[in-house]
């Protein structure tokens, strides 16, 4: 069954420059796995069409990804004319996003 | 060990975290960062408008308030409220607390390097903050350093860290990263906001130790959480590759371990190695004025409501410079107004500030001869001058930091 990313992960978004980046962590060993495996930069684009290019990081010992969003936010906070020109919501709108998640990850 | 507190994560936070911090329990040291990227462009065009402004003047508020406070307790206070200005601020502060030893950084100005750019100011370490605080300044206020700085430089003073200790300075330098936002390490904008109580969080404190391992943790019957949750969400925020480049050290994120104890949460494990030859430099320049409006588009035709009035605005003002989004926020057959509504924002960019103005002019003249249900979220403004920021990298060797005492 398909269901928001939420409900297992975090997530924390904000802004350096022009790029935005995600931080999204799980909190078990075997989410981590999960989440590692599905949540690619190809996905990522996917649930959020608005994203450009991307790297994902991984930093394991956080069971955690971080996602850059390279240009998304165009000149900077000051200027861009982006909806959220700081980034601060993406991680709560990939949050919302439904994804086949595993029952035994609930 | 040395507990270091944070009362700021912005220009514009919390006024009475100094208060809360100092009267809350026992600290050493109490920081707090007033600085983002789009500060600094604030500050500039304060610095334009008086030469003696340009720092952070809700700082100088707070002090007039908890200086005495502060003193009186033992704790020192170390910020880069200084902004643009270290000197003025460095000053005023002087002069509420004549006996009080002053500090200041400087030397982070790259604008004569830089001369087109309205701010220019190099990424700063904590080696002034710590020769600061070594030579005995009660108080320290910087220009632009790294926010983690602020935590780095006195527990490198307060321990005798060498240049060279590169996982104690990465271990701090992580602590440092999770105080830097204030209250978003304690439960602040926390996405499992639900299971805590988030409705005032405390300022977050970090109990740093001699290998640079720190215990993150908050004042006792303050609100809010620290958790392994709420801290990796901090830890997580505003990074790029697991390699976090400093001016003192590159610290690796990806081998931080964190452990939930009864008092908070235990930073330890973080590896450091050396820093880069090169100090980022934050450059703001402007780039011209700024105006907009959202046109409220709702019910039937939207596309079409959204084409007649681009048309319109475009044969009044010309199509340059001008962006325009539709967001279509509404749905068929609804059942309130506001769901049966999509936003149509412009916006608009130029180099010419009457160009900025003529845009309000023309927007409101439209109010009765355009689509029907004509309204706006909010009437445009005379425009305003935008920045634009971009980051550019120096040598370390052309730039020279300064420890000042006052």
């Amino acid at each position: 069954m398909k269901r928001p990313l939420g409900t297992i992960a975090g997530a924390r978004s904000g802004d350096k420059g022009g790029d935005a980046n995600i931080g999204v962590w799980v909190r078990t060993e075997a989410q981590y796995a999960w989440l590692a495996e599905t949540l690619t930069a190809d996905r990522l684009k996917e649930l959020l069409p608005e994203a450009g290019a991307v790297t994902r990081y991984e930093l394991a010992n956080l069971k955690a990804l971080n996602f850059v969003l390279h240009g998304l936010l165009g000149e900077g906070v000051a200027s861009g004319t982006r909806f959220d020109p700081q980034a601060k919501a993406l991680g709560e709108w990939l949050r919302s996003r439904e994804v086949e998640i595993p029952e035994e990850l609930l | 060990m040395i507990r270091i507190g944070n009362a700021s994560g912005f220009y514009g936070d919390r006024l009475s975290a100094v208060r809360e911090q100092l009267e809350g329990g026992h600290l050493d040291v109490l920081t707090g960062d007033y600085l983002a990227e789009l500060t600094m462009l604030i500050l500039g065009r304060d610095r334009v408008k008086n030469a003696e402004l340009g720092y952070a003047k809700t700082f100088l508020r707070q002090m007039e308030d908890c200086l005495a406070l502060a003193l009186d307790r033992g704790v020192k206070v170390v910020t880069n409220a200084g902004g643009l200005n270290p000197e003025s601020l460095a000053r005023k502060l002087k002069n509420l607390a004549p006996d009080t030893m002053v500090g200041y950084v400087t030397g982070d100005d790259l604008k004569d390097r830089f001369p087109e750019a309205l701010t220019a100011n190099a990424y700063l370490g904590a080696w002034e903050i710590a020769d600061c605080l070594t030579q005995g300044a009660q108080v320290v206020v910087t220009g632009r350093v790294t926010d983690a700085s602020l935590v780095v430089g006195p527990a490198a003073a307060h321990f005798g860290w060498g240049r060279g200790d590169w996982d104690r300075l990465a271990g701090a330098t992580v602590a440092g990263h999770v105080l830097e936002c204030g209250t978003q390490a304690t439960g602040g904008n926390y996405s499992f906001f639900t299971e805590i109580d988030a409705t005032h969080p405390g300022f977050p404190i970090a109990e740093v130790r001699e290998d640079g391992s720190s215990l993150i943790t908050k004042h006792d019957g303050t609100g809010g959480a620290v958790t392994v949750d709420t801290v990796t969400a901090q830890l997580l925020y505003e990074i790029g590759a697991p390699q976090y480049l400093g001016p003192d050290v590159t610290t690796h994120f990806d081998t931080v371990r964190l452990q939930e104890t009864p008092r908070g949460v235990e930073i330890s494990g973080t590896r450091g190695s050396p820093p880069p030859d090169t100090l980022k430099v934050c450059l703001n320049t402007l780039g011209g004025f700024r105006n907009g409006t959202t046109f409220v588009l709702t019910g039937l035709d939207v596309e079409q409501k959204a084409e007649l009035v681009r048309e319109q605005l475009h044969r009044r003002i010309g199509e340059q410079d001008l962006t325009w989004t539709l967001a279509r926020t509404d749905r068929p057959d609804a059942a309130t107004e506001e769901q049966a509504s999509a936003l149509l924002h412009v916006v608009v960019k130029t180099a010419d500030p009457k160009r900025a103005k003529a845009f309000s002019r023309a927007a409101v003249e439209l109010a009765l001869g355009s689509y029907p249900g004509f309204h706006v979220t909010a009437p445009p403004s005379d425009g305003t001058p935008f920045g634009v920021y971009r980051a550019a990298y120096v040598h370390r060797g052309e730039v020279s930091p300064k420890a000042v005492i006052l």
